[in-house]
């Protein structure tokens, strides 16, 4: 193990999330049986009582575990000089065969956790706990992998050892690469990829500026549908266009396509504003999907549609910068001359 | 209407010192009325007072106030209903020392963010209405008991609360106060408030504008308090 600031953040953080994750959910899997909001008993008062603490510490845990993504993606940089062949993050993320399944793990458990965050804001705006038992089925979903991130990793960063030889992301980004999932990210087509990225982006952006604008009624619950739905497709689509075509223009070189290098600093640490605003505007625009079904909740019938307003308009900012972002780094690219 | 069913409320439940204040408590409060709540020391009257309003949760038990339930409310929206339904007039008139009685009616409305100019306009009726009009610009600690538990009616009355909420509201009052207490009682009455008093003082008890004097001993009803 390597005795790194990040790597004890990553251990011990992932462990208090771990057991307060557990222990609400024993909390949520009591509400889901007992919950009886016309009761008066003892327990029931007891469940309201403990699902707003709960609610509270699961909501500073999982803003956490959003935050941890972006310190484990840059826990990993700064231990690449400590291994034979890494460059980069990809490099330490490969000299151990969990590195890259706990980065998968963490990138769902982001969104699973920005969405429950999402659930969490708007069951706080009704009088009567009106989302309590979605919320915590949602919890009892993301426990587990919670769970398993936090043992996959300790095992992976357990498991690791200074001058272990591992393959830099030249190799594992590249077209015929070492890396399943890199080498095959990288062999996507570029061009469709662009096109995907505006589309989804553009579509994203677009509904979420439109739900902006017609947010009550029908037409506001169809607009956040095909927000959430241009979201998720625009996160797939804009991780994929990251590596197999935006990369080469901000590295300003046609063969290398390392989704980490973005992250560091001869590269203006660009990778951060872009991958934040990219998961930032999935989470906003997917969490204002989510929320549709809620609009029809008496007690959130005014609430609901102004939050998923706010969610649309920040997902459709978010969105629009991500795409500005990726643009200026192509135009300003000695490449693309 | 102020409904309670079934309403308990035990302090350190499970350990050895547990105490059982409120025990089984159902009764029906009609708007508009004096309601007295009488009973030795220890009888649960001041931790019934304080469910009532708010103040506390039940242990097991519901409220309903004007026909919304409020023990199940989170927080956020307790507060709201603590501000804006009820006001608390306190066995010492809890003003706060080195501000002026005019700054004190108007503290509880400072939350709610209301134009200045009416909010003055406001507190300094009240505290005319309560005799107090001299006593404005008059720090808290200037003030006379009598004056003191006035300026406090006034402060529970800022927010134009349906209900006030009184506990032991005379205790620090000679009896000539304690009837002074009570005819701004009745003005409050006539004003539509619904008022709900925790007192073992037999002048509050007996006096002719309280419509029902509800017995307590050991956290539960004398008789039926339905």
């Amino acid at each position: 193990m390597i005795l790194h600031p990040g790597v004890l953040a990553l251990l011990a953080g992932s462990a208090l999330v771990s057991a307060l994750l557990l222990v609400s959910a024993w909390n949520g899997l009591v509400i889901l049986r007992r919950w009886d909001l016309a009761s008066g008993s003892a327990l029931q008062l007891s469940l309201e009582r403990r699902t707003y603490l709960v609610s509270t510490i699961v909501g500073y845990v999982l803003a956490f575990e959003v935050v941890s993504l972006f310190l484990y993606v840059y826990t990993a940089d700064a231990l690449a000089p400590m291994f034979t062949g890494a460059m980069c993050a990809a490099g330490t993320l490969a000299a151990d065969g969990w590195g890259y399944p706990v980065l998968v793990l963490r990138l769902a458990n982001f969104v699973l956790a920005g969405l429950w965050l999402v659930v969490n804001r708007a069951d706080t705006l009704g009088h009567d706990y009106p989302l309590v038992r979605p919320k915590y089925v949602l919890l009892l979903a993301l426990t587990p992998l919670v769970l398993a991130e936090a043992v996959l990793q300790a095992r992976y960063f357990l498991a690791l050892e200074p001058e272990v030889i591992t393959s830099c992301c030249g190799s594992l980004f590249s077209r015929g690469g070492t890396s399943g999932v890199g080498a095959g990210l990288a062999v996507l087509p570029a061009a469709p990829l662009a096109v995907a990225l505006y589309a989804t982006a553009g579509a994203a952006g677009g509904a979420g500026a439109a739900f902006g604008r017609w947010w009550r009624g029908a037409r506001g619950a169809a607009l956040a549908v095909l927000l959430g739905a241009a979201a998720a497709l625009a996160l797939a689509a804009g991780l994929a266009a990251v590596v197999s075509w935006v990369s080469p223009y901000v590295y300003e070189l046609p063969t290398h396509r390392c989704p980490f290098c973005l992250l560091q600093a001869e590269y203006g640490w660009v990778g951060y504003p872009l991958y934040a605003t990219l998961l930032g505007g999935a989470v906003c625009g997917m969490g204002a999907g989510v929320l549709v079904p809620a609009r029809r909740v008496p007690s959130l019938a005014e609430a609901v549609p102004a939050l998923q307003r706010r969610l649309a308009i920040a997902a459709a900012v978010l969105f629009a910068l991500f795409a500005a972002i990726v643009t200026w780094k192509v135009l300003a690219s000695h490449l693309a001359a | 209407m102020i409904e309670l069913r079934d309403v308990r409320k035990v302090y350190n439940e499970g350990r050895p010192d547990e105490v059982t204040a409120v025990d089984g408590v159902t009764l029906a409060i009609a708007p508009r009325t004096v309601t007295v709540l009488r009973g030795p020391s220890g009888s649960g009257k001041t931790s019934l007072l304080s469910l009532i309003g708010a103040m506390a949760r039940p242990t097991s038990g519901r409220i309903v106030v004007d026909g919304r339930e409020i023990t199940s409310l989170p927080e956020r929206f307790l507060t709201d209903v603590r501000r804006k339904t009820f006001g608390f007039v306190f066995q010492q008139g809890n003003l706060v020392r080195g501000v002026t009685t005019l700054e004190n009616v108007m503290l509880p409305a400072y939350p709610l963010g209301e134009p200045r100019p009416a909010l003055l306009a406001r507190a300094r009726a009240l505290l005319e209405m309560l005799d107090l009009g001299h006593r404005l610009r008059s720090k808290a600690e200037w003030l006379s008991g009598g004056e003191a538990q006035r300026a406090a009616i006034a402060r529970a009355l800022v927010n134009e609360p349906k209900v006030i909420i009184a506990d032991e509201p005379t205790a620090h009052l000679d009896t000539k106060l304690s009837r002074e207490f009570m005819e701004i009682v009745a003005r409050l009455k006539a004003r539509q408030k619904t008022i709900v008093i925790a007192s073992h003082d037999p002048v509050v008890a007996e006096a002719s504008v309280v419509d029902r004097a509800v017995g307590m001993r050991d956290g539960r009803l004398d008789g039926d308090g339905a």
